[in-house]
């Protein structure tokens, strides 16, 4: 990393509590932002490979809430608890991230969509109240990743082959 | 053995900043306790302390050279912690993986309707 490139995303005051993850998506932004608004279609992809979403309640709005139950292939459920803080269509989604209704460790993510000629250019920042609170989620993740690395590898693979094959 | 928990668990060692500092210490390079109690501003029998842990649990490798003993980093524990601290970005590259080819079947579903 040269640290005399301008960083004008980067925000030195949150830098050591934050993780940032961009994606490009070969799809017109209006319609990568229409997967974000709907319970049918989150729980069509969130969660690596192998995840399931049981959804209690979803109203996607500020201030609504999407609680659901996200099963790992190996039939452990991890309780989530969601807020829209902010929805700019098609630009702009900020979200509380928690397990639980005012769960003190709830993180926000702010997930940006940026059209990129024919594609979007999805960036999500998350901030974390602490670069403890940030490490912490790092590893509870990592948790409900390990032992999923293969078929996540697997589902990377499948993706590509079948937009590969989309696009030829 | 009351000390299973922090001994055996690396995320648990690495849980105490102090024994992340000396981690952080030991990037440059192998060093004798010495030097990293007085980087560090402890005692001699403070910082081995914190070295035993991280040898225990295959974070810092030691090796004796001449009349001193030599600490430095063991890459074959940090590796389960690379791998581990990238979870929440594999987290999500994995969603975003799928998100793409949920994507790709609305858009083509979009463009035949």
């Amino acid at each position: 990393m040269d640290s005399t490139r301008p960083e004008t995303s980067s925000r030195a005051d949150t830098a050591d509590r934050e993780i940032v993850i961009s994606r490009v998506i070969d799809a017109p932004r209006e319609l990568v932002f229409e997967a974000f608004t709907d319970v049918r279609h989150l729980s069509q992809w969130w969660g690596p490979a192998g995840f399931t979403t049981t959804t209690r309640a979803f109203e996607f709005r500020v201030g609504g809430v999407w609680d659901f139950v996200m099963r790992g292939p190996d039939g452990t459920d991890y309780s989530e608890w969601i807020t829209w803080t902010e929805l700019v269509p098609p630009e702009r989604i900020a979200m509380l991230h928690g397990e639980y209704r005012d769960d003190p460790n709830a993180f926000e993510s702010v997930l940006t969509f940026a059209a990129d000629g024919a594609a979007t250019r999805i960036e999500m920042l998350t901030v974390f109240p602490t670069r403890e609170l940030r490490d912490e989620a790092i590893e509870k993740h990592g948790a409900i990743e390990a032992g999923q690395q293969t078929l996540g590898n697997l589902a990377a693979y499948v993706a590509e082959t079948r937009a590969g094959r989309r696009r030829s | 053995m009351a000390r299973a928990a922090t001994t055996s668990d690396v995320f648990n060692a690495i849980a105490e900043p102090r024994r992340r500092e000396i981690l952080a210490l030991l990037r440059a390079g192998e060093r004798p306790v010495t030097e990293l109690a007085d980087a560090l501003g402890m005692t001699q029998p403070g910082a081995s302390k914190h070295l035993r842990v991280l040898r225990e649990v295959g974070l810092v490798r030691d090796r004796r050279e001449g009349k001193q003993r030599l600490y430095g980093l063991d890459a074959r524990g940090l590796r389960a912690v690379h791998e581990w601290t990238g979870g929440f970005e594999q987290f999500w590259n994995a969603s975003f993986d799928r998100l793409d080819a949920y994507v790709q079947d609305m858009k083509q579903e979009r463009q035949e309707g």
